[in-house]
């Protein structure tokens, strides 16, 4: 039996969609994130903005449990954890992070393995792919990331922006089904940024499910289908990206705004 | 006299490179399980391998190789003098490596990690193929700087019997009286050791800091 409010809130997630409900984390007194919900369909690009502090980063880190939150539930591509403040079990944790593919500010490449071996090894531990089988995944996404002549080259040989496009050929090349970004354009100066906004535009045209969270206020508005503004650990408003940012309801997302964009 | 007393000396080299060597690597592995258990998520396994790391550090090198030499007869293990040599600088040499290794693992950043988990690595891969490589590659320098300062403590084992360099130089000195040349020579072999390990380490170092950066 199925019952829906609309279209919010589905009570089944289908693949390739995300349902977030009631989820939030504490340390303890401290509450850092509160009641979060999010339902995303399959191809759809969420991205998060808002304030330093609002508990962007921290949302988006629960997902996969880089943090661990302390309520609420995560339906991700047919993985559901019920959140209890702990680590869930191996098999449910295991299909949450096989299901999500993430996007780090700070690239996270690692620097003691080429650009190929970072792709090729978690293909080979994670699905038990063959050497031949990962590296022609690995060749096909250099191509895609524009990188095809860097497959033998080490991370602290490559741009900033070279690194963040390597590494989201490492993520998808595990074929998650939802992209987790983690302010992948923060670390790199504005042009650079730019190689990597277009990796990532084409990676929304082709129709992957994507959560950015992002100060690129452009970004947000024109490839994004919605805007999810955050503030204070919570929600502020969430809607589609052209009405939040032309006509934003909430005052804290107002102000905010007019920050990002005046200056 | 030195192109006499160089040959006799020189033979001890290849024990000194043996029990040193020996010492080394099965303290090294040692050394990973220490640091393993050391970062146990069961305090009583944590507080067993800091106790021993702490403890086998503080006694005197002398004083382990006499303890298991002539102490460890007595609970009937009988042990060559070799045997016995490269347990105890192994022992001694197990508790170094893992404050090394434990330096490595704080001075890696939390990114790479962090990355192997959001891939769904598992935590045993990530730690082979993530974390050590990485621990290791910043604790090479140190790792050959332990290497050198046991080579020089195996000169110790000389006093438990075993034939390397200081043993021959202690021969040579007794049986031809040119002491002072007999411990220059013996000297002189530690050096020209010390510096090819040190040469090739440090070839090693700056070959990964060119390829991989300074982590």
């Amino acid at each position: 039996m199925s019952f829906s409010f609309g279209t919010k809130t589905p009570s089944i997630a289908l693949s390739g969609e995300v349902v977030v409900s009631g989820l939030g984390k504490s340390y303890g007194a401290a509450r850092v994130l509160s009641d979060v919900n999010l339902v995303m369909s399959e191809g759809e690009v969420v991205s998060v903005i808002g304030p330093s502090g609002a508990g962007k980063s921290t949302f988006l880190r629960c997902l996969n449990y880089l943090e661990t939150p302390t309520e609420g539930i995560i339906e991700i591509g047919g993985a559901k954890v019920v959140a209890g403040g702990k680590l869930p079990d191996k098999a449910s944790l295991d299909h949450l992070r096989r299901v999500t593919g993430m996007v780090f500010q700070s690239f996270n490449l690692f620097p003691h393995l080429t650009v190929m071996e970072n792709i090729t090894l978690p293909q080979r531990k994670v699905l038990g792919a063959s050497k031949e089988q990962a590296q022609e995944t690995a060749n096909r996404l250099l191509k895609h990331v524009g990188l095809p002549d860097k497959a033998n080259a080490y991370p602290a040989r490559l741009s900033g922006g070279q690194q963040q496009r390597i590494a989201i050929a490492r993520a998808l090349a595990l074929s998650p089904k939802v992209m987790l970004f983690d302010e992948p354009t923060s670390a790199l100066d504005p042009e650079i940024g730019l190689e990597v906004l277009a990796v990532m535009r084409d990676l929304a045209d082709e129709g992957m499910t994507m959560l950015v969270v992002t100060h690129e206020m452009h970004f947000a508005r024109d490839v994004s289908d919605r805007i999810m503004v955050m503030g204070n650990g919570g929600v502020l408003e969430i809607g589609p990206s052209k009405q939040v940012m032309s006509d934003p309801q909430n005052d804290r997302t107002r102000q905010f705004l007019k920050a990002v964009l005046d200056r | 006299m030195i192109a006499e007393l160089l040959p006799a000396i020189a033979r001890g080299v290849g024990l000194t490179l043996y029990v040193t060597g020996a010492s080394l690597v099965i303290g090294g592995i040692i050394g990973l399980s220490l640091v393993g258990a050391a970062r146990s998520p069961f305090a009583f396994v944590r507080g067993i391998a800091t106790l021993y790391i702490n403890v086998v550090r503080v006694i005197p090198p002398i004083t382990w190789l006499f303890l298991i030499y002539f102490g460890l007869p007595q609970f009937a293990l009988r042990l060559s003098t070799i045997q016995a040599a490269i347990i105890g600088f192994s022992v001694i040499a197990s508790a170094f490596m893992a404050e090394i290794y434990r330096s490595g693992l704080l001075s890696i950043p939390d990114g790479p990690r962090e990355a192997a988990h959001a891939l769904g690595l598992s935590a045993a891969t990530t730690v082979r193929h993530i974390i050590t490589p990485q621990a290791f590659r910043v604790a090479l320098p140190a790792i050959a700087t332990y290497g050198i300062g046991l080579l020089k403590d195996s000169a110790l084992a000389s006093t438990i019997g075993v034939r390397e360099i200081t043993y021959y130089a202690q021969q040579s000195a007794k049986q031809t009286h040119e002491g002072l040349l007999s411990f220059i020579v013996a000297g002189a072999l530690y050096i020209v050791i010390s510096l090819v390990v040190a040469l090739v380490s440090r070839q090693v170092d700056l070959g990964l800091r060119k390829k991989i950066g300074v982590a």
